[in-house]
């Protein structure tokens, strides 16, 4: 019962979030890019709730609008990762022998290559906007999710009622479709989550090292990036609350698929 | 037996790297302008005509692209990396200096990480139910949440603007004025950071397979035979400890990829601050150089934790599968 609570309190932490960030339009104080030179680093007050940033830019609307850019990004990478994760995952489960050999052998390989490096070298070369920026997320982060795909339909596959309906002459798209891929939905579903996580920490770390979305969008990553300079000169409030807000929304995606995972099927990454 | 399983090993490691090199020579061919002028950056307008020449020999630049990459490997085989187009200097020997605090710096964070995951991992595994066991399951998920880099912006503001005891960037210099005790205080900030962030979900890893480890049958008839409870703890400990080493062994990319961060945000002059410097100032041959040595490391960690579990599980050295 008491982890019936958490989980309610984790979703709607996360549920207000997303709230927050897509109707940022509506709820934010001040254009996220109005600049006032007048008004730069200032404090919270009751003016800016949050403080402005070296343009004077109100950071409580950059908060909002940047979250928006970066659960955008986090989502559409997911979403990339996930098709790329089931297709690969499937051929190599349910054909099995030799292609899954090789298949598996090539992603175990691909596994031990640093995501962020493959990312930051192809940035270097085309220098993508926000959208380049999710397609690299999404072609780097489905490594996991082709994994326990795969590892489902094998269990899947040797179930009765999969040979019942191959008996039966079931097309293969249907075995496919309705029986493979629908029963492993729970624990597609958690790997999505963590990998929607590892998508967030993703382009907040690109963009906090200047190489991920362009400085001209907001995006949290993008806040921390100029907050590395702005703490040097004590204005802590720039850096604090975007790392709050990615903390939060981590912290809560994290709890979420924690409660979802089926405590037979420990661990998510084998 | 272990020849074979060695053998095996490194072919997967050679895999890696290759792949690795692939990535490498794509930067090349996808570098803007021709791939001499990639190669040398900077320094092609200087070149003559006849050194021109020798590096489109060497290069086999006037052949399929085929053969381009073989020579290309060939010449990064022998340890030539090419030259900086920034700096004018070789790679590979800016890349030297730069492997000491790298090394330094991912020893040192290991050592912690390893140390501290086992003691928390072992005293909330062995008490299922208690404080600790409850405790470290929510500080891991509350730890592993932390962008590492934000917390080293909070450490930055607390220790080097308010408090002034830390130097907030840079990797010191042990024949500076400071000597050794002004590298060890560069390198505090960065190593906590990383350690704060990784060593709850390591020690939560290893907690779990305690308690699974814990509960078998074996454990239950040592328990009623009344073997001490020191002597149980010992055995349970080390047969957890596999799947611990390679869960190790799967997040050592990623560790990696969290290392580059901390390295860029405190200045830490070590491979990744490398990488980075050499995405935004566009330095390709630098660039291909980092990556092919983070490759290389990987690949050599990844072979050091696997012969430990090799050491370890007498189920791997009888030849049965992992």
């Amino acid at each position: 019962m008491k982890s019936r609570k958490a989980l309610l309190f984790w979703c709607s932490l996360l549920g207000l979030i997303v709230f927050l960030t897509v109707f940022s339009n509506m709820l934010a104080p001040f254009s996220p890019n109005e600049m006032n030179m007048d008004d730069v680093y200032s404090a919270p007050s009751s003016d800016h709730w949050l403080g402005t940033d070296h343009l004077g830019r109100d950071v409580l609307s950059r908060l909002l609008e940047g979250g928006k850019v970066t659960l955008a990004v986090a989502s559409g990478s997911v979403i990339l990762s996930l098709i790329i994760g089931i297709v690969y995952g499937g051929i190599s489960g349910y054909f099995g022998g030799l292609t899954d050999t090789v298949m598996m052998r090539l992603l175990e390989a691909l596994i031990t290559i640093p995501a962020l490096i493959i990312i930051l070298s192809f940035q270097a070369i085309i220098q993508g906007g926000m959208w380049g920026m999710t397609l690299l997320i999404g072609l780097t982060g489905w490594l996991v999710t082709a994994r326990i795909v795969r590892s489902e339909f094998i269990r899947l596959k040797e179930e009765e009622f999969v040979k019942m309906a191959n008996m039966f002459g079931t097309p293969v798209w249907k075995i496919l479709w309705g029986h493979l891929l629908q029963n492993s939905i729970p624990a597609i579903f958690v790997v999505t989550l963590f990998n929607f996580a590892g998508a967030i920490f993703m382009e907040v770390s690109l963009s906090f090292l200047g190489i991920g979305i362009p400085p001209a969008i907001p995006s949290w990553g993008n806040m921390l990036y100029y907050a590395q300079n702005d703490i040097l000169i004590g204005a802590w409030w720039i850096a604090l609350f975007p790392g709050i807000m990615i903390f939060l929304t981590i912290l809560s995606i994290n709890f979420i698929g924690e409660a979802w995972k089926n405590p037979k099927r420990r661990r998510v990454n084998d | 037996m272990i020849s074979k399983w060695v053998g095996k090993r490194m072919v997967m490691g050679i895999v890696v790297l290759f792949i690795v090199s692939f990535l490498s020579f794509f930067i090349m061919q996808a570098a803007p302008g021709d791939p001499a002028a990639a190669f040398y950056g900077g320094n092609a307008q200087t070149l003559t005509a006849a050194e021109k020449e020798r590096i489109t020999r060497a290069y086999a630049l006037d052949r399929p692209v085929a053969q381009q990459y073989i020579a290309w490997l060939g010449e990064t085989v022998k340890g030539n990396l090419g030259t900086s187009s920034k700096e004018g200097r070789p790679v590979s020997e800016i890349i030297m200096e730069r492997l000491p605090n790298t090394l330094l710096l991912f020893s040192v964070t290991m050592f912690f990480i390893i140390i501290g995951s086992i003691w928390l991992g072992t005293v909330a595994g062995m008490r299922e139910g208690s404080i600790w066991d409850k405790g470290l399951s929510t500080f891991s998920i509350a730890t592993s949440s932390i962008p590492a880099f934000w917390l080293g912006i909070l450490f930055i503001y607390f220790f080097a603007v308010s408090l002034g005891i830390l130097p907030s960037s840079g990797s010191g210099d042990v024949e500076g004025n400071g000597g050794v005790i002004d590298k060890i205080s560069h390198l505090i900030m960065p190593a906590s950071v990383l350690i704060v962030t990784h060593v709850g979900i390591y020690a939560r890893f290893l907690q779990e397979s305690i308690k699974i480890e814990n509960s078998q049958y074996y454990v239950k008839v040592a328990r009623a035979n009344g073997v001490t409870e020191s002597s149980i703890r010992k055995g349970v400990v080390r047969n957890a400890s596999i799947p611990y080493l390679n869960y190790i062994a799967m997040t050592i990319p990623s560790f990696f990829g969290g290392s580059i961060i901390v390295e860029s945000l405190f200045a830490w002059s070590g491979i990744g601050q490398l990488t980075v410097k050499a995405v935004t100032t566009k330095d390709f041959p630098l660039l291909m150089g980092s990556i092919m040595v983070t490759g290389i490391l990987v690949v050599i960690t990844l072979f050091i934790v696997d012969l430990i579990m090799y050491a370890m599980d007498p189920k791997m050295r009888k030849g049965g599968a992992r």
